[in-house]
């Protein structure tokens, strides 16, 4: 594949980027300008428009592609490189949304809870997924060939997918500080006004547009790193190529010692 | 400055950074691929041209 190839961007990932941008935009007008404040958690509730949507990014989106570009590799009929790098690239973005759902999950909490932090089963379990997907980049990094890379890291990820039920459910596992569905009940009835409704709603299609460009950005990178350590690997067998012909060569050339020159 | 602006600062922030910093990360590679492309082609000819 020549650079140019690799190079190459599809119209339709600008498009995503755009729509992405656009929909934050609006998001971030309407939940901090539009939407009234909410009758028990004042201003406050206006982090929940990007509270859980970042979660949801770091959670399900993350672990789908991940898990499930792992799984697609290791399965012997579908084994590409292109889901590897797919599940690398969704790991890493995966790692920000989810230091992102810490940090606005702490300012959330400090004021409503009266803590930043606390050892509660739905914050542990995050943590410990942010924890494991750093684990799973610098795993990444150690050198090894690219097919015994991508199949170590397809069983981490495999691995580190285990956590994402255990979020899920954590607040239904245990008596935890994390409450469970606020906006929506298990029947789909939506608890608040539609404008907080609709705010909502974009901000789960805005951080989810973002993940899609983010992904497919650090796709690139992947292909593009991958492509380089192939280049480089090809110049330091055609230069080792070229040292044993010419030793070859010399040896050739070399004049044959006859008997009694001393040589052992 | 509230908790809400500081959430919405750290979130979008953070993400416009790391939007910025994958751009230029890109960028550097697409750079060093279009500089390595022709050193292999450059490398590699002589090599597999070796009569001996």
């Amino acid at each position: 594949m020549s650079a140019q190839t690799m190079i190459r961007r599809p119209s339709w990932f600008t498009v995503v980027g755009v729509l992405g941008v656009v929909a934050m935009a609006f998001t971030v007008w309407l939940g901090l300008w539009i939407t009234p404040p909410d009758q028990f958690q004042g201003n406050l509730a206006r982090l929940l428009y990007i509270h859980p949507a970042i979660a949801t990014v770091a959670l399900y989106w993350v672990g789908l592609v991940a898990a499930g570009g792992s799984l697609l590799y290791l399965w012997p009929r579908t084994r590409s490189l292109f889901w590897d790098r797919l599940a690398a690239a969704s790991v890493e973005v995966g790692a920000v949304f989810a230091a992102l759902t810490l940090v606005t999950g702490s300012l959330w909490g400090r004021p409503v809870w009266g803590v930043w932090w606390t050892w509660d089963a739905r914050l542990t379990s995050t943590a410990l997924l942010l924890l494991l997907e750093i684990g799973y980049l610098a795993l990444r990094r150690v050198p090894a060939d690219p097919a015994i890379r991508a199949r170590r890291c397809a069983v981490a990820a495999l691995l580190i997918a285990i956590d994402i039920p255990i979020v899920h459910f954590s607040v239904d596992w245990w008596n935890t500080l994390h409450q469970g569905g606020t906006f929506i009940d298990p029947g789909f009835q939506i608890h608040a006004s539609p404008s907080m409704s609709w705010t909502f709603l974009l901000g789960f299609v805005a951080f989810s547009l973002l993940f899609v460009w983010f992904l497919g950005v650090r796709y690139q990178v992947e292909v593009l790193q991958d492509a380089i350590g192939d280049q480089e690997l090809e110049v330091s067998l055609s230069e080792r190529w070229s040292e044993d012909t010419d030793l070859v060569g010399a040896a050739a050339s070399a004049p044959t010692p006859g008997p009694g020159t001393g040589a052992p | 400055m509230s908790y809400v602006d500081a959430g919405y600062a750290i979130a979008l922030g953070s993400l416009l950074v790391y939007a910025v910093s994958l751009v230029l990360r890109r960028r550097r590679w697409e750079r060093a691929l279009r500089m390595s492309e022709p050193a292999v082609e450059a490398d590699a000819a002589p090599a597999g041209s070796e009569p001996s």
